[in-house]
């Protein structure tokens, strides 16, 4: 099962790549190499099968969205270069005027576009970003993305009209319940606590003009 | 002598009631915050920038120095306790340190990185206070030309050095840059890249991106691919007596300072930051041990003392440039800059003269900072641990919730709030398609710098471009990139091959923590 088709030869494995099938390797292998090679990737509760079905499953898709990411940087630098030609330069010949530097910035974009896309061709894929909280193993669950996009584009909307402990509250309340958080109550109840409380430190002690809303308008202690 | 004076005078600012209470605050704060999982001493700061908007930029300076110790003392305790390595810089803190902690020497391993970071941070503190008002007074004398050198070094480090690839690096940076360009252009009046929106008339705040790209494109990251099921934290023993051994003592203190000497002059270049000194100690310590050398791998301690020493020395070292020529080498420190730039302040070599109280304020309040984390953190050691086991949900909520926080908090539009979305969004596909981050930040922030360095020295050359290579300090400076990003590269070679192994130790103690936990 190692390494996944798509790793080029003589490139060490992406993180989350061959990594769960912990190959015993050098250093400390030959102390616990035993219970290494016994014990089960951790894909909170998954099984192994599972979830590397799974994971070669997401390789290919992620191979297409690094084509894309290069397209667009390459896509993004002949607009700055075109762009940068609109930009209206006022007399004054001899000097540098305010277009030669978005050429320059525009010309790295596509310059360093092109050698990502140079790379990508020859097989040379991006390592994603690991974390304490990131689960190797697991594919990358776009639902979620979605959703707190558009509770945060919901709590922008709503800074303005309900008020920020409202917004504050829909967004801590909203991401935590999207992200797991159960009972769904409870999530709503400690956003609505937290955005309080910011609101008096920050609206009432600090004085930062945090509009309070139509339901807290009333309140002195929520307004600097 | 004038530098002691003025020092003095700094700690007399500084030991007033009410700014110790900042600096209390700011260290208590940064560390919290520090120790939550997945947030690094750059996002800390960014996340922390709203707390500070109302206060004066004294207190605002001495809560920031907080925050920054504080935030690097954080880390290491999240990665001894956590079952997981975190941040890069403290990867190596996190092998070693987490086995001592399996080991049941967890206290052991958090005293010696705490003394450790107290032991580097004050003498790299002392070196910053020697160092940096001579490295002013000679940054004085630097012409135009000699600072776009600095800023093309300052560039191509970071980009080619702050990731784990070159191309992808210079990408993140070219697309700092362009954020850079946004807005409207100082010496002709014109509109760049505004796309009509008029709150980009004046740029793009650097505040919003820095929190898009650290705080919610993290956010985002994770969520795309969170850890479920519950949080395992090693328990610590009670009693701060025992935690260190006078053998622990013996086998800590040259390690200490070797790191400090590691550290600080890396951190003073732009060679890749904190990473790269944390390593080279790590692989020093590895040599010069011989009768533990076995223990490598298996919870050393001198493998924690040594890079977690390093670490903070290089946090110190970054604030040499930082100071003195204005350079962020590091996201963090670009951050920094952020922070004093929003009181009107601008690092770089006048920098001594014009504010020189304040920037002796600072430095006070980084010796008296440290002395307060080390105070501070032994005994609430307990405190921390219920930090970490804050439930995944409500941190990352929490994190979206003081992203948006703070970008509405300045200027109060929510459109500022809509556009941190969409840096997140990029921050999010640039975690997810291995583009470093921190490159953007930086190019964001000396983009339009090195643009006005770049045109002040052609109009004072009148168009002749071969002004900008012939001043000695501006040659030097170029032919230096060459051995600075070659001598980098050779260093991440190693220390790639070094991770490879060190990764597969972490999937190692992954594996058995998980095995311990079933049983």
């Amino acid at each position: 099962m190692l390494p996944p088709p798509n790793v080029p030869p003589g490139e060490p494995p992406a993180p989350g790549g061959a990594r769960p099938q912990a190959s015993p390797g050098p250093g400390g292998a030959t102390r616990d190499g035993q219970v290494a090679t016994e014990e089960l990737p951790l894909a909170g509760g998954q099984g192994t099968s599972e979830a590397a079905a799974a994971h070669t499953a997401a390789a290919p898709r992620r191979r297409v969205g690094e084509f894309v990411v290069a397209a667009v940087t390459i896509a993004l630098g002949v607009f700055v270069v075109v762009d940068a030609g609109t930009i209206v330069v006022p007399g004054a010949a001899g000097t540098m005027g305010p277009r030669a530097f978005p050429y320059l910035v525009g010309g790295l974009l596509l310059g360093s576009g092109l050698l990502v896309l140079v790379g990508l061709l020859r097989g040379r894929f991006g390592e994603e970003d690991d974390g304490e909280d990131v689960d190797p193993d697991a594919p990358t669950d776009w639902k979620t993305v979605a959703l707190l996009g558009c509770i945060f584009v919901a709590h922008v909307y709503t800074i303005n009209i309900a008020g920020w402990p409202v917004a504050a509250t829909l967004l801590f309340g909203g991401s935590a319940i999207v992200l797991g958080a159960r009972p769904w109550w409870r999530a709503v109840l400690l956003g609505a606590v937290l955005a309080l409380v910011i609101q008096i430190l920050f609206g009432g002690v600090l004085g930062l003009s945090l509009p309070p809303g139509p339901f807290l308008e009333g309140v002195s202690l929520f307004r600097g | 002598m004038d530098n002691i004076s003025a020092l003095m005078d700094g700690f007399a600012t500084v030991v007033q009631p009410v700014y110790l209470l900042y600096a209390l605050f700011g260290v208590f704060i940064g560390t919290a915050v520090g120790v939550l999982p997945g947030i690094g001493p750059a996002m800390t700061i960014a996340l922390l920038l709203p707390l500070t908007y109302s206060l004066d930029a004294t207190a605002a300076i001495i809560v920031f120095a907080g925050i920054y110790y504080g935030g690097m003392y954080g880390g290491s305790t999240t990665s001894i306790l956590l079952n997981t390595p975190g941040e890069s810089a403290s990867i190596v803190t996190a092998l070693e340190g987490h086995k001592m902690a399996r080991l049941g020497r967890g206290a052991a391993a958090l005293a010696t990185a705490a003394i450790g970071s107290f032991v580097a941070g004050t003498i790299a503190t002392v070196l910053l206070t020697l160092v940096a008002p001579f490295m002013a007074s000679w940054a004085v004398q630097l012409g135009e030309p000699d600072y776009f050198a600095l800023m093309v070094v300052a560039f191509i480090t970071v980009g080619a050095l702050l990731g784990r690839s070159v191309p992808r690096g210079m990408v993140a940076l070219a697309l700092g840059l362009f954020l850079g360009l946004m807005g409207t252009d100082t010496l002709t009046g014109q509109q760049r890249f505004t796309f009509g929106i008029p709150n980009l008339a004046d740029g793009l705040n650097v505040v919003i991106v820095a929190v898009g790209l650290f705080a919610v494109g993290e956010a985002l990251y994770v969520a795309s691919r969170m850890r479920h099921g519950p949080v395992h934290v090693i328990p610590v023993e009670k009693g701060w007596r025992t935690w260190m051994k006078p053998e622990d003592w013996r086998r800590s203190w040259k390690p200490w300072l070797r790191g400090t000497v590691i550290g600080f002059p890396i951190g003073t270049i732009p060679a890749g930051g904190a990473d790269v000194a944390t390593f080279l100690s790590y692989a020093t310590e590895r040599k010069l041990a011989r009768k533990h050398k076995d223990e490598f791998g298996h919870g050393a301690i001198e493998g924690v003392a040594g890079p977690e020493s390093a670490n903070n020395a290089a946090a110190s070292g970054v604030l040499v440039p930082l100071l003195t020529l204005g350079l962020p080498t590091t996201a963090t420190a670009a951050i920094i800059i952020v922070a004093f730039q929003s009181y009107g302040i601008q690092p770089g070599p006048m920098l001594f003269q014009t504010q020189s109280s304040l920037v002796w304020a600072l430095v006070a309040s980084l010796y008296i900072g440290n002395l307060m984390l080390i105070v501070l953190n032994l005994p609430l050691v307990g405190m921390w641990v219920k930090v970490l086991q804050i439930p995944r949900h409500y941190l990352y909520a929490g994190i979206l919730l003081f992203g948006a926080l703070g970008s509405y908090a300045l200027s109060f539009s929510p459109i500022d709030v809509l556009i941190l979305l969409v840096i997140g969004v990029v921050g999010f596909f640039m975690r997810r398609y291995g583009y470093p981050v921190a490159p953007m930040v930086v190019g964001m922030i000396l983009g339009p710098m090195a643009e006005d360095r770049l045109r002040r020295s052609l109009t004072i050359s009148q168009g002749d471009l071969s002004y900008l290579v012939t001043s000695p300090f501006a040659a030097t400076a170029y032919v230096s990139i060459l051995v600075i990003v070659g001598l980098g590269l050779w260093l991440k070679h190693r220390e790639k091959r070094a991770n490879a192994e060190l990764s597969r130790l972490g999937e190692e103690i992954r594996e058995e923590s998980q095995s311990q936990e079933v049983n």
